[in-house]
């Protein structure tokens, strides 16, 4: 009950060159909570209308339960969808914008009552039934929307940045009810969205997607750990991984990570990885995250420690964000916040080396993983 | 009263300037009602004053006495005309806001061929003065053989550019998520059109049933191109005879004063009724 097979699917729209969604391979397992992710106009919306029969699909097959969808009408998927702006059915009433999809399969009358009734409770809107959209708060919209598709009992939920138009408190707190919803009703669920952080906290597995490719489909923890590429890398966490180029060089055993700012020798897990990956000296890029870069007041003669001066700092509250410039590069550091530092201190930058990451320079691809 | 008092200080100069420039323009808009109401209960001495007086003196009844007395005189009865102004009015109203209705859906959601080209039809047909096309309307008439019917009366003002062109607009501005939504729900292309379609465009409709209202209620062209039968003719033809052809234009004039605010009221009624409706609508639709 509600797998998903995407089996090279493309969207190509008239008169663009570029196909808006290009080779989309994946399966969705049953229940699976999928998240798709990336910047506006990466396709991700494409690819779910798709889903939905909204949208044509170019070349490719789609298969729901195994069996062949791609020109099954919309309402003859069995699937639900949550829209952006919750697109509510303004000229009815809440009841009958929840019990509209189940009149229109010819649903007996009392079954609608008991299962408009249902949802309305486990959503909490049991008081706004009689009361139009236009009447209705963001919040209280949003889950007029949910309760719509859940009424349904559909085998696959569709949502399309159904937190967008919430505001930040409200948003956190619809994210956690979602997720408990979903694990309660085990339906597979496809969600769309642009915020990572979004993405990290609901996906069981996270699709990131570019220019309308696929660039990784991870587990939210592996796709922070190994980003496959420099997009992904960059896209997911906030602030967002540092990048430095550099070259790799080889001294006799030894890897060393080298620019015109520091030569930082490397564990002999990276030189596994390199000879993997067959070449030795090359030109790539260290991507490193912020909190695992480490500062320490005043300057260093330590191996693999290098000096900068701070450019500013960011207090959250929990954390500080201090910016470190190195040469022409601007570092991002995460550090306590008891450890004060004022724009221009020196000071010793060093990373935990076990966790960066190298990225090629020409192809921006992660060069060997663990598992490689 | 310190309630009032703080509304009027939220007034600033500009608005004070405004409010009074729209009221003075909105009382002139309104003479030409305030004349027709006058006009109608006006003796028969001071229907020809000369300067023409806006405000009745003596209100006298006379005039409707008159015509009331013409009409229970006339060969076609009174009650004939206002029964074919009915059948028309309503016939063509109901069917100008299926057909309209229907057809600027397809055109403001949908996409096919020639879209373009029947949209540029339609733009071009607002175009024409009604009076260039009266020649060819009453060979297409007379072809099909409509003449003395009521078809004759309906057809010519079936097609109504104008109210295709306004509802692509309205519909248009409806968002395609609700139909979308819809789709996914499983309504068919004509459940989404009864559902939310038309239910979403009733400000448009009522527009636009206005205008065809007040079109059709006051045309008198059909009634003299197409229809030879006396019995065929509409009410608004009827009035205008009292006052032109036939009739005596002095001893008409008193008639055809009070005939006239009898024609005016139902554009009034109408307009009033569907007025407060537009306003109801827009006030509660609520899409976004």
């Amino acid at each position: 009950m509600g797998s998903i097979s995407f089996n090279h699917v493309f969207k190509r729209y008239k008169g663009e060159s570029r196909p808006a969604v290009n080779d989309f391979h994946l399966t969705i397992e049953e229940g699976e909570f999928l998240v798709l992710v990336g910047p506006s106009g990466c396709g991700k919306s494409t690819t779910l209308r798709m889903l939905a029969g909204l949208e044509e699909i170019s070349s490719g097959e789609l298969y729901l339960d195994g069996r062949f969808i791609n020109y099954v009408s919309p309402k003859d998927r069995d699937i639900a969808m949550v829209f952006q702006n919750y697109a509510l059915y303004p000229n009815l009433s809440v009841f009958e914008n929840i019990a509209l999809g189940l009149k229109l399969r010819k649903t007996a009358k009392h079954e609608i009552e008991s299962r408009v009734k249902r949802v309305a409770s486990i959503l909490e809107i049991s008081h706004l039934l009689e009361r139009k959209p236009s009447q209705l708060s963001g919040g209280q919209k949003q889950r007029v929307a949910l309760g719509r598709a859940i009424a349904r009992e559909p085998q696959v939920f569709l949502m399309d940045e159904p937190l967008s138009n919430l505001d930040a408190k409200l948003r956190a707190q619809t994210r956690a009810e979602l997720i408990k919803m979903q694990s309660d009703l085990k339906r597979t669920t496809v969600y769309v969205t642009h915020d990572q952080v979004e993405a990290m906290t609901m996906g069981t597995r996270i699709v990131v997607m570019k220019d309308g490719v696929i660039q990784q489909v991870a587990e939210p923890r592996k796709l922070y750990d190994e980003p496959a590429n420099v997009f992904v890398a960059g896209f997911i966490g906030s602030p967002q991984m540092n990048f430095l180029n550099g070259t790799i060089e080889k001294n006799e055993e030894e890897y060393y990570f080298s620019n015109k700012r520091m030569k930082l020798l490397l564990p002999e897990a990276f030189g596994r990885r390199f000879e993997q990956a067959r070449k030795t000296v090359r030109s790539v890029i260290l991507g490193v995250r912020p909190e695992h870069v480490i500062l320490k007041p005043g300057s260093s003669d330590e191996v693999n420690t290098v000096t900068g001066l701070v450019h500013m700092t960011e207090a959250t509250g929990a954390d500080s964000y201090v910016y470190v410039q190195l040469g022409s590069y601007l570092l991002i550091a995460r550090t306590n916040p008891e450890q004060i530092y004022a724009t221009g201190d020196v000071v010793s930058v060093a990373f935990m080396m076990n966790k960066i990451h190298f990225f090629d320079e020409s192809t921006e691809e992660l060069i060997g993983s663990d598992e490689a | 009263m310190m309630l009032m008092l703080r509304r009027l200080r939220a007034v600033s100069p500009f608005q004070v300037v405004l409010i009074t420039l729209f009221t003075g323009l909105a009382l002139f808009m309104s003479l030409p009602i305030v004349f027709i109401f006058n006009h109608a209960f006006k003796p028969q001495n001071e229907l020809f004053l000369f300067p023409p007086r806006f405000f009745v003196r003596h209100p006298t009844l006379h005039n409707f006495e008159t015509l009331f007395l013409h009409a229970s005189n006339a060969t076609v009865p009174f009650t004939r005309y206002l029964f074919n102004s009915l059948i028309v009015v309503s016939l063509t109203l109901i069917s100008v806001v299926v057909v309209s209705t229907m057809a600027a859906y397809v055109l403001a959601k949908y996409e096919f061929h020639f879209k373009q080209l029947i949209m540029s039809l339609i733009t071009l047909s607002l175009m024409f003065a009604p009076e260039t096309v009266s020649i060819p309307r009453y060979l297409v008439i007379n072809g099909i053989g409509l003449n003395n019917t009521y078809l004759g009366h309906i057809l010519p003002s079936l097609a109504s550019p104008v109210a295709v062109f306004m509802l692509v607009g309205f519909i248009s501005q409806i968002p395609r998520d609700l139909m979308e939504a819809a789709r996914i729900d499983g309504a068919g292309h004509f459940g989404i059109f009864v559902r939310m379609i038309l239910p979403l465009s009733v400000p448009a409709i009522a527009t636009i049933s206005i205008l065809t209202f007040q079109g059709v209620w006051g045309d008198v062209e059909t009634s003299t191109l197409f229809m030879q039968k006396e019995t065929m003719r509409t009410l608004a033809f009827y009035v205008n005879s009292l006052l032109s052809g036939l009739q005596n234009n002095v001893a008409g004039q008193n008639m055809a004063a009070a005939a006239g605010l009898l024609i005016f009221i139902p554009n009034l009624i109408i307009f009033l009724l569907f007025q407060r409706r537009v306003l109801e609508t827009m006030v509660h639709s609520g899409i976004k």
